[in-house]
């Protein structure tokens, strides 16, 4: 599921941008034709709209996953300031622990959360830009149908800036690496309890 | 395209700080063509269909450059009208987010209309970074509701 | 608990009857296998890209599938935010497939809509027979799919009331346009009928200029720019898709906002 994401992500963030590219949001700023998925905005669009059910049923899958078998609750909460302040000390010292990766420390808690979070944000903002008439009451919400294309871009460079951490960091562990490419270790729910960080 | 898609997602996930790099490679553009060579500045404006247009709404208006990724190159300060009677457009030009920049006088047919913003269409910004500072002298301002007629100019991309 | 992505009221079942023949049509076999070499094209992340053409005909499967989700999405009574006089953009932003100098004003004295296909009456009308027509106004924004958007004033006789006055089969699935710029487009009925679609002749409260479609054009406030053809010249009532000018070059046809 999680390599399911990443290419999806991918072509929603890359046909995103051959879309942004036709008025950009950032004066003065757009992506190069080599950073585009599609030849031109039509085949952006038709991507971004393609990839879009694919990331949805897998979102759906995912959410379900984590909310129905508690994972969530149990792997991202409780997380608590001092913390973060202290992973990210260590973490600037390149003092990555990881010794029980089953464990996230408080700022992988944080940094999933958010990104959790964002990825919603961007199935709310993109149905507002996707139907402004259909779902107009929403785009007042967020307040106007352009405020509501700058937080779907915003909401991207959220994920972009996650996702460089979370590869960046990973490249740190190589053995998270392994179960991000089997699906993650299997343990028993005892020996997790008993793990490295306080949780 | 998609030929090149496994590269690009490779290095994409390696370098999205290459990407900012080359954000500033520009295309031509079939948008806010500039005028044919030899052609005068008003005969261009008379070919983009000039539409009416209150001086009041032009004022504080964006001023980009005529390119994909839009440009800012100033800002509408002032419509003024020099002593021929010629109407001018006093452009808040250059700087960044607007500290720095230092008015330019740029003849309105120079300009085009794009959408709430505005273009410069017969000048690049190395040509206008040699354009003098505006003094203000020898110029009156033109009313708010006095109704000029520009030329229009597709988005370009 | 009720999704608040719910429209208010839902759609008409008979839009859905009303598209049945088009969701038959669609092309069963080539979506299924579009869907798979897509579903495989995004796994292994672009790894099985030899046939480009593979690729964008499962794009386009999917567009169409789109296009269907989108027509449930429609509804009918729902109308689009409108917004004062005062805030409407003088004059409109331009936008075609060419460049503006290359605008070929039409003569409006000469000038003569053709009606055709599903209708009583095939009389071509002139621009006088549409101010005849009661007149409607909208101040709307306009949003185009490349993502910039203003808010425009127009006003002309509604669609509905020129295809009821022509004894046009509301029944069809399609009104088609052909214009004088080459850039034909078609729309759902059930758009056609909203009251927010209207046959543009004036902006502002003043007749179309050149560039903006003189002297009629479309103007819907629930689809994007594109699909608002200008200098309209010939009005079709059909049951057989019609597609239109960006459509052909990939773009999807529904586009509803």
């Amino acid at each position: 599921m999680h390599w399911v994401n990443v290419a999806v992500m991918l072509v929603m963030i890359t046909s995103g941008w051959g879309i942004y590219d036709d008025d950009v949001i950032v004066r003065g700023f757009h992506f190069s034709p080599f950073w585009r998925l599609g030849d031109w905005a039509a085949w952006s669009l038709n991507w971004h709209f393609a990839g879009m059910w694919f990331l949805v049923i897998n979102g759906l899958f995912y959410l379900g996953y984590g909310f129905a078998t508690g994972r969530f609750r149990e792997k991202l909460l409780p997380i608590r300031p001092a913390e973060i302040v202290r992973t990210v000390v260590d973490t600037l010292h390149l003092k990555i622990a990881h010794e029980d990766i089953t464990v996230y420390n408080a700022v992988q808690k944080l940094l999933y959360i958010i990104v959790i979070l964002a990825g919603i944000a961007q199935v709310v903002t993109g149905i507002a830009i996707w139907k402004p008439v259909q779902f107009s009451g929403l785009v007042s919400l967020l307040g106007g149908f352009q405020t509501a294309r700058v937080l779907h871009f915003a909401g991207m460079t959220v994920i972009v800036g996650f996702l460089i951490i979370h590869v960046t960091l990973a490249l740190f562990v190589p053995k998270t690496l392994w179960a991000m490419l089997t699906g993650g270790p299997k343990l028993k729910p005892r020996t997790r309890v008993e793990g490295g960080h306080a949780t | 395209m998609t030929r090149a898609a496994p590269l690009r997602l490779l290095i994409w996930a390696g370098s999205v700080a290459a990407a900012i790099a080359s954000a500033h490679a520009q295309s031509p553009t079939p948008g806010g063509m500039p005028p044919p060579p030899g052609m005068s500045l008003a005969a261009s404006t008379a070919m983009r269909f000039p539409q009416p247009v209150r001086v009041g709404d032009l004022v504080g208006r964006d001023v980009l450059r005529p390119v994909e990724s839009q440009d800012v190159l100033g800002r509408v300060r002032r419509i003024v009208r020099d002593h021929n009677g010629r109407i001018m457009v006093v452009v808040d030009f250059g700087g960044f987010l607007g500290f720095g920049a230092r008015p330019i006088v740029v003849p309105i047919d120079a300009m085009v209309l794009l959408g709430q913003d505005m273009e410069i269409v017969a000048y690049t910004p190395q040509q206008l970074r040699a354009f003098p500072t505006f003094s203000g002298a020898g110029v009156s301002d033109a009313a708010g509701d006095t109704v000029i007629k520009v030329g229009l100019a597709k988005p370009s991309h | 608990m009720r999704s608040p992505f719910r429209p208010d009221s839902l759609p008409d079942p008979a839009i859905l009857d009303n598209h049945r023949p088009l969701i038959n049509s669609l092309e069963r076999r080539g979506l299924l296998r579009g869907g798979l070499s897509l579903g495989a094209l995004v796994m292994l992340t672009g790894c099985d890209v030899k046939r480009p053409e593979a690729v964008k005909s499962a794009l386009l499967a999917i567009s169409r599938l789109n296009d269907d989700v989108q027509a449930l999405l429609f509804n009918p009574n729902k109308l689009a935010p409108t917004y004062p006089a005062s805030m409407i953009l003088r004059p409109p932003k331009f936008n075609a497939y060419y460049d503006v100098m290359n605008v070929k004003p039409v003569d409006g004295a000469t000038w003569r809509l053709e009606v055709s296909g599903l209708v009583a009456d095939k009389r071509p009308w002139t621009v006088q027979d549409l101010q005849a027509l009661p007149q409607s106004s909208m101040v709307i924004r306009h949003i185009c799919v490349e993502g910039w958007s203003y808010i425009g004033g127009w006003s002309g006789p509604t669609l509905r009331s020129f295809l009821e006055h022509v004894g046009a089969d509301l029944r069809a699935r399609y009104v088609a346009f052909r214009t004088a710029d080459d850039y034909p487009s078609s729309i759902d009925m059930a758009t056609a009928l909203h009251p927010q679609t209207l046959l543009a002749t004036a902006y502002g409260g003043d007749t179309l200029t050149d560039p903006f479609g003189y002297p009629v054009r479309l103007r819907m406030s629930t689809k994007l720019g594109y699909k608002n053809p200008k200098w309209i010249t010939a009005i079709e009532v059909t049951n057989t898709y019609p597609g239109g000018f960006w459509e052909a070059k990939g773009f999807p046809w529904f586009a509803g906002l």
